[in-house]
């Protein structure tokens, strides 16, 4: 019988059950899109390692000595030397080896625009006639031979603009590189990776080293891959290492999935936030329903029905709303996960890879957080007093707020208190957790606020508005609860929206004032990508009019106590004055194995001038060094060791610099000029002033906080829904209120203005608690990693005032269609509605 | 015969007729169609003297209700004219129509005829707040107490007695100065001796103020504050009294009790 009374009730309340569905919907499609388009990804990435494994038995490389990664992303490892292919011929069962060379090279578009982006690898390779690197194939054209020539792949030729006999430039670490495109190759699906093909020869010029391969794989003639390895690994000299085909695919998968989880779970965060938001909708909407049926659930009760029984019901609703929900939102989800597919893959090979996974996933997140949200209202209606059916009018008691300021203010507290032990220790979940409390504790505490919050807002209505804005207030005021719940669903995505703001800005100035204090160069010069470059650049700019000095700030690893260490080195008298490095104690005289260390590093190891440093550096050779110095913390140099750039460069097999610090006699236009010019060979590279450097790490952040106000914007769709939703049943359950307002001479205008007020009030509401709440979190951020380079805080006062102008615009956005469906009420309703 | 009200069309038309605040003229009211289709009203036409306490009685489903809302301009007509003063209300859009609801007529409703949100006070000038015009100090203290709710005006709805809350109504409804009030049961949820309160002071407004009102009512005793007694059965105006009693109209009303009995 209960049942029955759910489904009629299911039936009775379509459009609103809809509202709240969607609400379910939005955050279950962002979770279901997510896995489904990661283990897509994911599919294809094994794939592409698969394809690659294929026809390799053994691959013989280098062994990694220090970890690091170079500018391919790949493992830093010192190359294998010719000779080892014409030793590796003469083992039994090696069948076809091959040397391959693999480094980074990208073509630049007919735009002049290098395809260089931040993201799939620019691979640069040696082309080799037979099977090769496995799947690649010469679709049209011939194979690149000399050192003029290149063959690319296929979606990149197609993106730069070019055919086959095309005249093009190749980027690359060292000078740019003209060639004549004389082949397309097909490749597997490279997820995005793009494939420039020179003739090993030239390959190993630009890409590597003369006379050197990344690696050799081969083949076998029938003994199996472990057999292989251990005869090869017999005659590979010190240094290098063998591996099996199944290994090497292993690695590159495993490699993979460690960013892809890392990927799922950012996206994850996001469709949990926009879940959690949902949730509030939810919570709100089965409130209204429950209060507007409180006779009947009265009348149940008053029958007979048990309190369990109407709590059932109305969690039967849920359930129903939740199972519905989470079916739109998975479609939903697969949708997105197309898009996203369609949008990052260039070939459309094999569809969406749909597991179990999203499927549990969908249901579990969309059916609990419903049921969850709708318990509270469904305990509520269980509590209806039957004597409730007999009352003509129907009031809900007010119930005091004094339980929920505890409960809300010891939440919010400890919640703040687990943000602080977050940041200071430095653990995510922990900081999650609190602000997760955080936000539960505002939320019930809003009603609280709401009150003295919205009369202020509100104070200039009547003024403005004349009676239709004194009823908007007061309709605010009229229920603190339903208020306060609909407003911090909006609080939570503003929140995390300006708090972001609040550390980009205080990122900006911290940056800025970094580079003011420690900038002592006139120029710097980076790669637009950051990606390391070629010290060749720095002999073209130190011939160039009017330039003093050019030195190249090297980055590398080294091993001390068996520990990776990053180093760095250059020029120490280039470094100390272009950085402004200030000597504590010792000297910047380095000679060959004297170090400079950071006061951080120093006090952390212990160590002082004069103090041995045993490294080993990433060719595999040991050397003992010294502590020659100790430097002030240096936010241009950060605080890695600074080593001889001697040494630096007798262990690099391909020296990179990361970026450059450029003097000249004379900041002018015509230096500046000339400078560019001798550059001109190396169209990746930036030359920047201080303030343009500036400018470069503000827009970088900014495309940051871009790409994260759009992961929230499924948050706040979500509880602008919530407002529309509260409106609308605000709109029905005040059918009467509104009929004796139009009976007594109310113009549709003035409703409309009315609602839609009532919305602008909540809408501002939530967004102020979102803003001061950001900025409370952004700010306990800044003080968090103070030490860490966010010294100083700052407050995008303007931005902010923005989001609260755009909340005030939600809120009128959202009164659209329940301001219309208010003026659309029958007049007669007033006196009718029994 | 100042104090009836002309019942035919050809009367009302009658050059010299009394003056009326208000009237019907051959008025229809249809709702729905084929099996499903009620006439609530048949073709009636009748007129509200001025400055007279008019009570259109009847028993349920009779049409007073529906006579009321179509003559105050809630509802629509199917057939026929309805005029406020010389102003055909039939021919008005919703725009005109709230205007003329708002400046020209005032409304006391069975229950639920306050904003919960407003202050009595706030209540009672809530029609003049909402076209912008300030209230008439003077009539406006005089209505307040008329009324005898100056110690109460700061309070909520909720905070007030149902006597209370109706005779916040009526001050609301006399406070603008409207051509005419229309009344739907203003003593339905009461109990007699607040209902007494509200009748008496209804009638008042009508011999010291020269106001115009319509009630609605089932209740003889009701009917008897008025001037002038409507009778509606089956959608038609079937009798009128002058002077009425609660005993004369009841007697009247006994005829009603058998459905499809004529007068």
């Amino acid at each position: 019988m209960m049942a029955k009374v759910t489904l009629r009730n299911l039936a009775a309340h379509k459009l609103r059950l809809v509202l709240t569905a969607v609400s379910v919907v939005l955050g279950v499609a962002m979770v279901a899109g997510t896995f489904i388009f990661t283990d897509t990804m994911s599919r294809q990435f094994d794939d592409l390692f698969n394809s690659i494994g294929k026809g390799v038995a053994v691959d013989v490389r280098g062994k990694q000595i220090v970890d690091g990664m170079d500018a391919t992303g790949a493992p830093v490892r010192p190359p294998v030397p010719a000779a080892v292919l014409d030793r590796l011929r003469t083992v039994e069962g090696v069948k076809n080896p091959i040397g391959n060379v693999t480094g980074y090279a990208a073509l630049i578009g007919k735009d002049g625009k290098a395809a260089a982006t931040v993201g799939p690898p620019q691979l640069g390779v040696n082309w080799v006639e037979t099977g090769g690197s496995s799947d690649f194939k010469l679709i049209s054209g011939r194979a690149p031979a000399g050192p003029a020539e290149a063959a690319v792949d296929e979606s990149t030729l197609e993106r730069a603009g070019y055919k086959v006999g095309d005249q093009a430039k190749i980027l690359l670490q060292g000078p740019t590189h003209s060639v004549t495109i004389v082949g397309v190759i097909e490749t597997p699906n490279l997820m995005g990776a793009t494939v420039t093909a020179f003739d090993t020869a030239t390959a190993q010029r630009l890409l590597l080293k003369p006379g050197f391969f990344s690696d050799i794989s081969m083949d076998t003639t029938g003994v199996s891959q472990e057999v292989l390895r251990d005869r090869v690994a017999q005659v590979l000299p010190a240094g290098m290492e063998a591996i099996t085909g199944k290994q090497l695919v292993e690695e590159g998968k495993s490699d993979i999935e460690g960013f892809l989880t890392f990927f799922r779970t950012l996206l994850l965060v996001f469709g949990l936030i926009a879940v959690f938001v949902g949730a509030f909708i939810i919570f709100n909407t089965f409130s209204m329903l429950v209060a507007q049926r409180t006779r009947e659930l009265a009348l149940l009760r008053a029958i007979g029905a048990s309190r369990r029984q109407v709590t059932r019901a109305v969690l039967g609703e849920a359930f129903a709303v939740g199972v519905v929900g989470s079916t739109l939102g998975l479609a939903a989800g697969y949708g997105i996960a197309t898009l996203l597919n369609g949008a990052i893959n260039t070939s459309d090979e094999g569809g969406l890879v749909f597991t179990a996974t999203p499927v549990i996933w969908s249901y579990v997140v969309g059916v609990t957080i419903t049921v969850v949200a709708a318990y509270f209202p469904a305990r509520r209606a269980a509590k209806t007093p039957p004597v409730a059916a007999m009352r003509e009018e129907v009031r809900p008691a007010q119930r005091t707020l004094r339980l929920r300021v505890i409960i809300g203010t010891v939440m919010t507290v400890g919640g703040a208190a687990a943000v602080f032990g977050g940041l200071a220790s430095g653990t995510l979940e922990l900081l999650g957790v609190g602000a997760f409390l955080v936000f539960l504790g505002v939320t019930m505490l809003a009603p609280v606020i709401s009150q003295p919050v919205i009369r202020l807002l509100g104070a200039v209505f009547p003024r403005l508005f004349g009676t239709p804005g004194r009823l908007a207030r007061e309709n605010a005021l009229r229920n603190p609860r339903r208020t306060a719940s609909t407003a911090s669903a909006l609080m939570i995505g503003l929140a995390l929206v300006s708090g972001i703001n609040v550390v980009q800005a205080s990122a900006v100035s911290s940056i800025g004032q970094s580079i003011d204090k420690q900038f002592g160069a006139d120029y710097i010069l980076m790669s637009e990508t950051q990606m390391p470059f070629s010290p060749e650049a720095f002999k073209a700019v130190s011939q160039a009019p009017g330039v003093e000095r050019a030195t190249a700030l090297y980055m590398g690893q080294i091993n001390v106590e068996g520990k990776a260490l990053g180093v760095q080195s250059g020029d120490t008298a280039g470094l100390v004055a272009g950085g402004r490095m200030q000597v504590v104690s010792g000297s910047t005289q380095l000679g060959k194995d004297g170090i400079l260390v950071s006061e951080d590093v120093a006090k952390a190891r212990k160590w002082t001038v004069g103090s041995p440093v045993a490294a080993q550096f990433a060719d595999g050779a040991r050397q003992q060094l010294r502590v020659a110095g100790i430097y002030a913390r240096n936010d241009l140099l950060g605080g890695a060791p600074v080593l001889p750039l001697e040494t630096y460069l007798a262990h690099t097999a391909q020296p990179l610099a990361v970026l450059g610090l450029i003097d000249v006699a004379n900041a002018d236009t015509a230096t500046r000029q000339g400078v560019e010019r001798a550059l001109a060979q190396f169209p990746n590279l930036q030359l920047q002033n201080q303030a343009e450097l500036k400018e470069t790490f503000q827009k970088q952040l900014d495309q940051l906080v871009v790409l994260l106000t759009i992961l929230l914007a499924m948050s706040i769709i979500i509880a602008v829904i919530g407002v529309v939703n509260t409106l609308a049943l605000s709109v029905i359950e005040r059918t009467r209120e509104i009929g004796l307002l139009r009976a007594v001479g109310t113009s549709r205008r003035q409703l409309r203005r009315m609602i839609r007020l009532e919305s602008v009030v909540i809408a501002v509401f939530g967004t102020l608690l979102g803003v001061v709440l950001g900025v409370a979190f952004g700010a306990a951020i800044q003080n968090g990693l103070a030490d860490s380079g966010l010294q100083v805080l700052s407050i995008p006062v303007p931005t902010l005032a923005v989001y609260v102008v755009l909340g005030g615009v939600v809120g009128v956005l959202a009164a659209l269609w329940p301001a219309w469906r208010a003026g659309r009420m029958d007049v007669l309703k007033a006196i009718a509605t029994e | 015969m100042t104090n009836t009200a002309p019942i035919t069309a050809e009367e009302l038309n009658r050059p010299g007729a009394a003056d009326l605040a208000a009237r019907a003229q051959d008025v229809s009211k249809v709702y729905g169609s084929g099996d499903a289709r009620v006439v609530a009203l048949d073709h009636v036409s009748v007129g509200i003297p001025r400055g007279r306490f008019t009570a259109i009685m009847g028993p349920s489903g009779s049409g007073k209700s529906t006579l009321m809302h179509c003559m105050a301009g809630l509802d629509s007509v199917s057939s026929g004219q309805v005029l406020i003063g010389d102003v055909e209300l039939t021919r008005l859009d919703d725009k005109r129509l709230t205007r003329l609801r708002r400046d020209r007529i005032g409304f006391v409703f069975q229950a639920f005829n306050l904003v919960p949100t407003l202050t009595a006070l706030e209540n009672i000038t809530l029609p003049m707040d909402i076209a912008g015009r300030k209230p008439d100090r003077e009539w406006l203290d005089t209505v307040i107490d008329t009324v005898g709710l100056r110690d109460r005006l700061r309070h909520r709805p909720s905070e007030l007695s149902g006597g209370q809350q109706q005779r916040v109504a009526c001050a609301r409804a006399l406070a603008s100065r409207p051509e005419i009030v229309f009344a739907d049961e203003p003593t339905g949820n009461l109990d007699s001796r607040s209902g007494a309160e509200v009748l008496g002071f209804l009638r008042s407004s009508v011999r010291e103020m020269g106001q115009t009102i319509v009630m609605v009512t089932h209740d003889p005793a009701a009917a008897a504050y008025s001037d002038l007694v409507l009778f509606l059965s089956d959608g038609r105006v079937v009798d009128q009294m002058g002077d009425p009693t609660a005993e004369k109209v009841l007697e009247r009303m006994k005829g009603f009790d058998r459905p499809g009995s004529d007068a």
